[in-house]
């Protein structure tokens, strides 16, 4: 009677093959590069020379600080904005009142491009790790505050009916029934906050260098190396893949415990 | 709400409660906003901005579309190519900008390479969805009208996956706006963006405080006008609401 | 007596744009007796139950009361078992965890588990406990918020037409299930339903709403005695004569 629907060995190797046969023209063109590209070339260098041009003239030792100081800010970041997202979208959520006082707030706050604040954040608090906190949240909390709102407001009525028939406690009502049914909602918002934190991150790195990969990126074009700015950028690329397939995952677990998976 | 939000911070600015030095007052925003606009700079810098954006947006969307479209149709094209599109969206966009800057130096080309990779991501991956989100008995549908190929495309999966096809041509606008705006922080000078650098570089937080509020209205007059226009020529087309940075 | 009501009425909708369902409706339930309550679609059962669930607050003038105290906000001692068994159940916990919620904070860890396996028992679950709901098919379900509503030892069980989406078999066996229940356990119930047959075969009393705003049209009482069984009681006399006396003021209300 289980209907989790786990897919059978057979699909699973089927997309297996999927996920190699889609990398043939990024390798193909990894090719290409290494055949038409020269190591030298101030443009295009080979992607044979990207991987060595990062320990050149003694730089090794920076990259492993800067992917844990990258990876902190952004992780912190995001922590802070799901806890603040979080309250305030179930705040905002449960009382029509709260949200008619501080909706018009939030959508002139959640208008502002975080990107243009950036520079604005650089002045106002210096430059720190402090700073780049702030900044991460600021641009990570909207979809995840959203995204709650709207998940508490979807919330069967039933649901809540039952809650009251039930006679549980309000700490109850919110730790049994509200979060809990609010989960799948919460982690769409962290998925879609996810790049956006970590985008705001390298950027704030890159534009104060501030330590992390973007401010290393940032450094390397401005000393022209070439070879050592495209191995950055597949750096930046393997966080993002490796942090967005985390958030997914944990969705995706979250939505199967849900029940969302039946047909 | 929204008034006294901004009548509490005029105060707390004046009686200087709040410590950061350089927060400026509601009121100086707004004497910053008045001779941003009588000088003429502020309008240069917003059309520039919006034509890079608006030029962008266009040649992302063409391409987008295109790539989703066979993307979505050709199960072969799909298996031979799809992991490689995701690892490459998968690449923050702002860890191009330096490349971008090696290659094209501090220029309006670099701006536009920039917006155009980052717009193609939500039309192509929206249009993919879009044509597979299709319902099988819409397929047979076409299947038992006896349409050919082409007619199957146009008629049925086209109008079928409009909606979300939709959906990501108003996130690529939005965020296009903001890659173009970053272009010019990071490179570019012209444009909101550099007027926002050249107000830090000068100390006057309360024009870059206009520039980023200019920025957002931008995004929402923008948005505005998308879901207007789409709502004219598809009745019905509106969309729910999304997201970008 | 179990429920009082008096020239109860209620309204629904939002301020302002209000309407009034109910009217004048005064009902009786005595303690351990079984009364269904029917009606055509819409006419205000739902709301009925709501008000005697404490859910809904009857407008001014109305009184409720359960075991002599006046009902506001869900009484202690009164269950209420939803028609939407996916809503009412928690798909991320498991079925034991589902029964084992309104006991939280009122009785300990082992206590709860105890009372969690017996009513699991008398509602054939046991083996089941560690599923999810969503993995259970929807008679199981229904089983499920059964046991839950069971769990704390209710005085008064309310249902809104908890069998409507089961099929028929199923559903024959869900009402000898839970007529065996309560009389083991002398429960009161207040039942909505569509099925005439199903009131008549469940109830002392069928009481059938009318009107609009609607008021109790009539009050029928079926002489089967128990136990019952579904052949022989659906046979009787009775049987017969209360069905067609239901369906005698349902189709003449219309
Ligand atoms: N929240 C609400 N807002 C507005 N009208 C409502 C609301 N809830 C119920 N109603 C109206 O009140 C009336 C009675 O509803 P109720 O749900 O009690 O009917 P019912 O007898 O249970 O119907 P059914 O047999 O279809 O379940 C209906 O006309 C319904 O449209
Ligand atoms: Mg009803």
């Amino acid at each position: 009677m289980h209907r989790s629907g786990r897919p059978t060995g057979d699909s699973t190797r089927g997309r297996r093959f999927e996920v190699l046969t889609g990398l043939v023209p990024l390798v193909v063109l990894v090719i290409v590069w290494e055949i038409i590209g020269s190591p030298d070339s101030p443009f295009y260098p080979a992607p044979s020379s990207w991987w060595p041009a990062l320990f050149t003239r003694g730089q090794g030792e920076d990259i492993i600080p800067a992917i844990i100081d990258t990876t902190r800010t952004f992780s912190l970041g995001l922590v802070i904005a799901t806890i603040v997202g979080v309250t305030i979208g179930i705040a905002v959520g449960v009382s029509a009142r709260t949200d008619r006082a501080f909706g018009p707030m939030f959508e002139f706050a959640r208008a502002l491009p975080p990107a243009a604040m950036v520079p604005v954040a650089t002045l106002l608090l210096g430059f720190d790790e402090p700073m780049k906190i702030v900044v991460v949240v600021l641009a990570a909390v909207w979809p995840i505050m959203l995204n709650t709102r709207t998940g508490i407001r979807s919330i069967d009525p039933v649901r809540l009916d039952m809650a009251r028939s039930l006679r549980l406690s309000r700490r109850r009502t919110i730790g049994s029934v509200l979060l809990p049914a609010v989960m799948p909602a919460v982690l769409l918002g962290v998925r879609v906050a996810t790049p956006v934190a970590l985008v705001i991150t390298l950027l704030v790195e890159y534009l104060t260098g501030v330590n992390g990969v973007g401010a290393l990126v940032g450094d390397a074009q401005r000393t022209f190396q070439p070879a050592r700015v495209y191995a950055l950028i597949v750096i930046a690329g393997l966080i993002s893949l490796v942090v967005n397939s985390l958030v997914r995952s944990a969705e995706e677990r979250v939505r199967r415990r849900h029940g969302v998976e039946r047909e | 709400m929204l008034v006294a939000a901004a009548v509490l911070w005029e105060l707390l600015v004046r009686a200087e409660v709040a410590e950061l030095q350089f927060l400026p007052a509601p009121s100086e925003i707004l004497l910053a906003a008045r001779s941003a606009v009588t000088e003429g700079e502020l309008l240069g810098r917003v059309i520039h901005t919006v034509g890079v954006t608006l030029l962008g947006w266009s040649v992302a969307s063409a391409v987008g579309f295109g790539l989703g479209l066979i993307l979505g149709l050709s199960n072969t094209a799909y298996r031979f190519s799809m992991t490689s599109f995701e690892v490459t969206r998968a690449i923050p966009p702002i860890t191009f900008v330096p490349a971008a800057l090696l290659i094209f130096g501090f220029s309006l080309r670099m701006e536009l390479v920039l917006v155009i990779f980052g717009g193609v991501w939500p039309v192509l991956v929206n249009t993919i969805g879009g044509v597979h989100a299709i319902p099988s008995e819409l397929r047979d549908v076409g299947a038992m009208l006896r349409l050919g190929r082409l007619a199957t495309v146009r008629k049925i999966v086209l109008p079928a996956a409009l909606p979300s096809v939709v959906v990501g041509l108003r996130l690529a606008l939005s965020l296009c706006l903001v890659l173009a705006i970053v272009a010019e922080i990071v490179g570019n000078p012209a444009g909101i963006g550099d007027g926002l650098i050249r107000a830090r570089q000068a100390l006057q937080p309360a024009l870059m405080f206009v520039y980023v509020i200019v920025a957002g209205l931008l995004g929402v007059v923008l948005n505005a006008i998308f879901r207007t226009v789409v709502r004219a020529l598809v009745p019905g087309g509106d969309t729910p609401d999304g997201r970008s940075w | 007596m179990s429920f009082e009501c008096r020239s109860v009425r209620a309204d629904v909708g939002a301020v302002g744009a209000n309407r009034t369902v109910l009217d004048d409706v005064s009902l009786d339930v005595a303690s351990g007796e079984f009364v269904s309550i029917m009606g055509r679609s819409g006419v205000g059962k739902t709301t009925l139950l709501r008000v005697l669930a404490g859910l809904q607050e009857p407008s001014a003038g109305s009184t409720v009361r359960f075991e002599g105290r006046p009902v506001d906000g869900p009484p202690d001692g009164v269950s209420l078992v939803f028609q939407d068994y996916t809503s009412a159940l928690l798909p991320w916990r498991t079925v034991a965890a589902n029964v084992e919620l309104p006991l939280e904070g009122h009785l300990s860890k082992p206590e709860r588990s105890e009372r969690v396996a017996a009513t699991l028992e008398m509602v054939g679950l046991a083996d089941r406990a560690n599923d999810r709901p969503p993995q259970l098919s929807g008679g199981m379900q229904q089983r499920v918020q059964l046991a839950r509503a069971l769990a704390s030892r209710p005085a008064a069980l309310l249902m809104d037409e908890p069998f409507g989406a089961l099929d028929a078999l199923t559903k024959s066996d869900l009402e000898d299930e839970l007529l065996a229940l309560v009389a083991e356990t002398s429960t009161t119930v207040v039942f909505v339903t569509h099925d005439i047959d199903e009131a008549v075969y469940l109830s002392d009393r069928v009481v059938v709403l009318g009107g609009e705003p609607a008021g109790i049209a009539a009050d029928v009482v079926v002489d089967c005695p128990r136990p019952r069984t579904q052949i022989r009681t659906r046979e009787s006399a009775e049987f017969l004569a209360a069905r067609s006396r239901v369906h005698e003021v349902i189709f003449g209300t219309r």
